[in-house]
């Protein structure tokens, strides 16, 4: 490990590191805007200048390698003035619309001008200009003129996705980035290109003027988009989510994510919602409150178990929930109620194995090997084909069904529900309305639950990761996890003081005041 | 020294069967390549390492050295001429294509066998269409000689050569430039390390050399490396082609030994400027060479000590004499409009760069700029100098900046003059 001295202070930095990374890994300050840890190194914005003992030109930091010994400043006169005239190159021909712009918050070329510019710009001439609203695909918009030419989402496409259908056209100041005719940005991964972008030339046709950054929280979670888990943080506000973006893990996702996973904040926002609890079926649904709708599901569930026996009733389970709820799930069910009947309700099975050698995989459960696992631990073994008989027999009078989170991605969801309405009675533990469910003629509770963003937990991932997720925010205040359901379900009383309070119906943030600090 | 032309690599260019292989081979062609390939490739290299050739394409960099760079194992390696000659006020690389396809090619095989390289190619600048018929002819002839191709004069050793045309790009006279461009990428330099050297075209080792750099290194071979020393001086030997354009009589290419002095050359091959006329400065090396005052061209002498000592270059040998019938501000105009067009745009400080000093020149050259313009023009171009992946930002820097800085009373007359002119139309 190669020692060298940055601004004075000795560190020592891995061998082959370069001096930027250097830099991040001490936690000293560099300007930068083409460097990105998950892409080659473009050596084009030139801000990141550094002046190192020997040499008699400033170096850029993201191509030069640290040697034992180097000496490296980026605080000296020289260095401050040519990290502030970069930065003015930058901005010349830059339209400076913040006001209007849907990066301002969040904009590398804000951040970076007032830690490091706050010149006086001396540029007086007619700037240069360029297209704007570029329309380059399905997901995103270009706007050339605030485009710093970084070359980032062209690195991207050309070694990330693989797609190549970005480029960077014509020369000099005339220089834009664009898209070949007839090949528009359009692959799984094109909203990355706006996650990197550190200006506002790209951005998302899914969020631009939809909120200001600044007047959203961060939470960090965990995608439950698919079996890869990618790691996330979401954006959120009262009104609910309003955006998904990766957040870093080499050993599972690296700095990316997937833009079909970026919309699996859609379906836990309020309209969506289950809201509170529901008795009753078609023609016939009378609302009630979450709690009471447990509680009396629960009473039914016991009764029946006490007079029919505990093979009368049945748990159907998707691969959607925490490993706590399985576990807290399977315990009332195997222990309390002393029956085995546990089936796992895999939605696309032909496609589970499928992987685009990125990210995206075809199980579209977040915790499948989860469940799979909690089967195993209490050695469940009941196969899909009992269940069919057994429901068809009769002999099953009531299934729990724990359904999914995420409906658009349970294909066979009215199939299924007719299927499981061959019982007496259901109970449906769910996050989402489904209009299906309303239209079952079996005796049905409807039980309100809480989507990933706000509850905490953990998934394994397909590679049989275990990665743990904390509340983020609360959308439905009356939804129960699982856990919370069992707990009902048995009689228990749940621990109010814990719960989020109701503010006028539905929504509140109180769970995050009771948590302190984001 | 005798103010004469000294025709080493120009001696037959009059002769027009010079072109074809057959008048090549009737003036001595190819008989050095006959010689060097009996001859160990290391002797080649040192040979040239001794000569003290220094690339003629325009950075002066020492040929033998650069060959040294490179690996020393048997990875298949590149050795690319080139051809793209863009610098402006440059066109000898022109000539020597045009009428003496075979001295290029036979330099190329010598320089080739030297380095152990199996396949060259000549990037010929767009625009030449005549010197691309010529040396794609000439190489065809080459082929049908045994010249090129499989057991070159039954000496065993391989080597294919073709041309590759560019599309006009000045950046692509850059090496690595021209390196993208080879490989069908955008023409824009590559961040270097990697030198071409470890890893150029293809990835592969590659060397890069100016036309006229490989072609004296026939010479070097068929005469020695002490007898190439004889011309020149001790640190600049050898001859070399000077483009000798703007207010002189006779412009053209002259053959001169390097340190002969610029006054002479002006003065005496060119026949002088026109009558009446003053000399005004000197652009000594391409545009991209910061320009003389008269006094100093008066006292320059063409070798690359001198005019690094006056802080300027000896670059292409493109030598613009501009007299006191032209402008100053127009002419640093018309340079920063051609630094603007051609920046790759790749590096922030160019591509912002070249552009804004465009703009601000056009306001000095049109009067509608002030005083601190001319001041801003230097700040501009400081902060352009050495912050960039190639050159081509310090060049349009380098012009700007000796531009303002020795004719900067001739720019401040221009905007007094320019104010007068605008105050009294628009009172008119």
């Amino acid at each position: 490990m190669p020692k060298i001295k940055i601004n004075g202070n000795e560190v020592e930095v891995p061998q082959g590191s370069t001096i930027i990374q250097a830099f991040k890994a001490t936690g000293v300050e560099i300007c930068h805007y083409c460097w990105h840890p998950g892409l080659s190194v473009a050596g084009v914005c030139r801000l990141c200048m550094v002046q190192i003992e020997g040499m008699p030109k400033l170096q850029i930091a993201c191509n030069t390698e640290v040697k034992e010994g180097m000496v490296i400043n980026n605080t000296s006169d020289v260095v401050k003035e040519t990290v502030r005239w970069g930065l003015d190159f930058h901005l010349i021909n830059h339209p400076l619309d913040c006001p209007i712009c849907d990066q301002a918050g969040e904009c590398g070329l804000q951040d970076q001008y007032m830690k490091f510019g706050q010149y006086d710009p001396e540029m007086a001439e007619n700037k240069v200009k360029k297209h704007k609203v570029v329309d380059l695909g399905p997901t995103v918009v270009l706007d050339s003129e605030r485009c710093i030419l970084c070359s980032r989402c062209v690195r991207f496409t050309d070694e990330v996705s693989k797609t190549n259908e970005l480029g960077i056209f014509n020369r000099g100041d005339r220089c834009e980035i664009g898209t070949v005719a007839g090949k528009p940005l359009a692959n799984n991964y094109s909203l990355n290109t706006v996650d990197i972008c550190p200006v506002g030339a790209l951005t998302s046709k899914d969020f631009r003027f939809r909120q200001r950054v600044w007047y959203l929280k961060e939470a960090d979670s965990i995608c439950p988009g698919c079996s890869t888990g990618c790691n996330v943080k979401v954006n959120y506000n009262e009104e609910g989510l309003w955006r998904i973006r990766p957040r870093e893990n080499k050993e599972v996702n690296g700095h990316w994510m997937c833009d079909v996973g970026r919309d699996s904040y859609k379906f836990v926002n309020l309209k969506n919602r289950l809201v509170a609890g529901k008795v009753g079926q078609r023609g016939s649904w009378q609302e009630v409150t979450a709690t009471d709708a447990a509680r009396s599901a629960g009473l039914k569930l016991r009764e029946t178990v006490a007079q029919h026996g505990p093979d009368s009733v049945a748990l159907v389970v998707t691969g959607q929930y925490t490993n706590e709820e399985y576990h807290r799930l399977f315990t009332f069910f195997t222990v309390n109620l002393e029956s085995n009947n546990i089936f796992h309700w895999m939605n696309n099975p032909e496609t589970t194995k499928d992987f685009d050698g990125l990210l995206f995989r075809g199980d579209r459960n977040p915790n499948t090997k989860g469940v799979v696992d909690a089967l195993g631990s209490f050695a469940l073994k009941a196969k899909w084909e009992d269940l069919q008989s057994q429901l068809s027999s009769r002999k099953i009078k009531v299934v729990v069904v724990a359904g999914p989170e995420n409906q658009a991605v349970f294909p066979d969801m009215t199939e299924k529900i007719t299927f499981f309405a061959q019982a007496e009675s259901m109970i449906w533990l769910t996050a989402g309305q489904s209009e299906a469910l309303n239209q079952t003629g079996a005796e049905t509770w409807q039980i309100p639950l809480k989507t990933y963003i706000e509850k905490s937990g953990s998934f394994t991932n397909v590679q049989g990761k275990v990665q743990t997720f904390k509340v983020g925010t609360t959308i439905v205040a009356q939804a129960f996890t699982l856990s919370e359901v069992v707990e009902l379900f048995s009689g228990q009383e749940l621990n109010w003081n814990l719960r989020p309070h109701s503010l006028g119906g539905v929504k509140t943030n109180y769970s995050i005041a009771n948590r302190g600090a984001l | 020294m005798p103010s004469q032309q000294s025709l080493l690599l120009s001696e037959h260019y009059g002769k027009p069967d010079f072109a074809k292989l057959e008048g090549y081979k009737k003036h001595g062609g190819y008989a050095v390549l006959a010689k060097a390939l009996k001859m160990e490739p290391k002797a080649i290299i040192d040979e040239v390492k001794s000569s003290g050739l220094r690339g003629r394409g325009g950075a002066g960099f020492p040929t033998g050295m650069k060959w040294s760079f490179l690996p020393a194992n048997g990875e298949p390696r590149y050795l690319l001429c080139n051809a793209d000659e863009g610098e402006p006020g440059t066109f000898k690389d022109r000539l020597m294509m045009e009428r003496a396809p075979h001295q290029l090619i036979e330099g190329m095989i010598i320089s080739a066998f030297a380095i152990g390289c199996k396949k060259s190619y000549i990037y010929i600048r767009g625009e030449y269409d005549f010197a691309k018929e010529v040396v794609a002819g000439a190489i065809v002839e080459a082929y049908k000689a045994g010249l090129l191709g499989k057991n070159i004069l039954g000496s065993g050793f391989d080597h294919d050569m073709d041309v590759y045309s560019g599309a006009g790009a000045y950046i692509c006279g850059e090496e690595t430039g021209m390196i993208s461009s080879l490989e069908g990428l955008k023409g824009q330099p590559k961040l270097k390390p990697p030198f071409p050297a470890v890893q150029g075209y293809l990835r592969k080792p590659t060397i890069v050399n100016n036309v006229e750099t490989l072609a004296a290194v026939k010479y070097i071979i068929r005469d020695g490396a002490p007898a190439y020393k004889k011309y020149g001086t001790e640190k600049s030997p050898g001859t070399k082609l000077f483009s000798v354009s703007g207010n002189v009589v006779k412009p053209g290419n002259y053959e001169v030994v390097l340190g002969m002095p610029l006054k002479d050359l002006i003065f005496d091959l060119c026949g002088g400027l026109k009558p009446g006329r003053k000399l005004k400065a000197v652009i000594p090396g391409g545009s991209s060479a910061p320009v003389l005052t008269a006094e100093e061209a008066m006292k320059a002498t063409m070798d690359y000590e001198c005019l690094a000592q006056m802080g300027s270059m000896l670059g292409s040998g493109a030598i613009i004499v501009i007299d006191d019938s032209n402008s100053m501000v127009d002419l640093l105009q018309v340079i920063m409009h051609f630094y603007h067009h051609e920046s790759c745009g790749q590096c922030t400080p160019c591509r912002e760069g070249t552009g804004w000093l465009s703009k601000i020149l056009h306001d000095i050259a049109s009067g509608h700029a002030e005083v601190k313009d001319i001041d801003l023009v230097k700040k501009i171009s400081e902060q352009m100098m050495g912050k960039t992946i190639c050159a081509l930002s310090d060049a349009a820097a380098m012009a700007a900046i000796s531009f303002v800085t020795k004719f900067r009373s001739e720019f401040e007359q221009h905007l007094q003059a320019g104010k007068r002119t605008l105050g009294s139309s628009a009172h008119a």
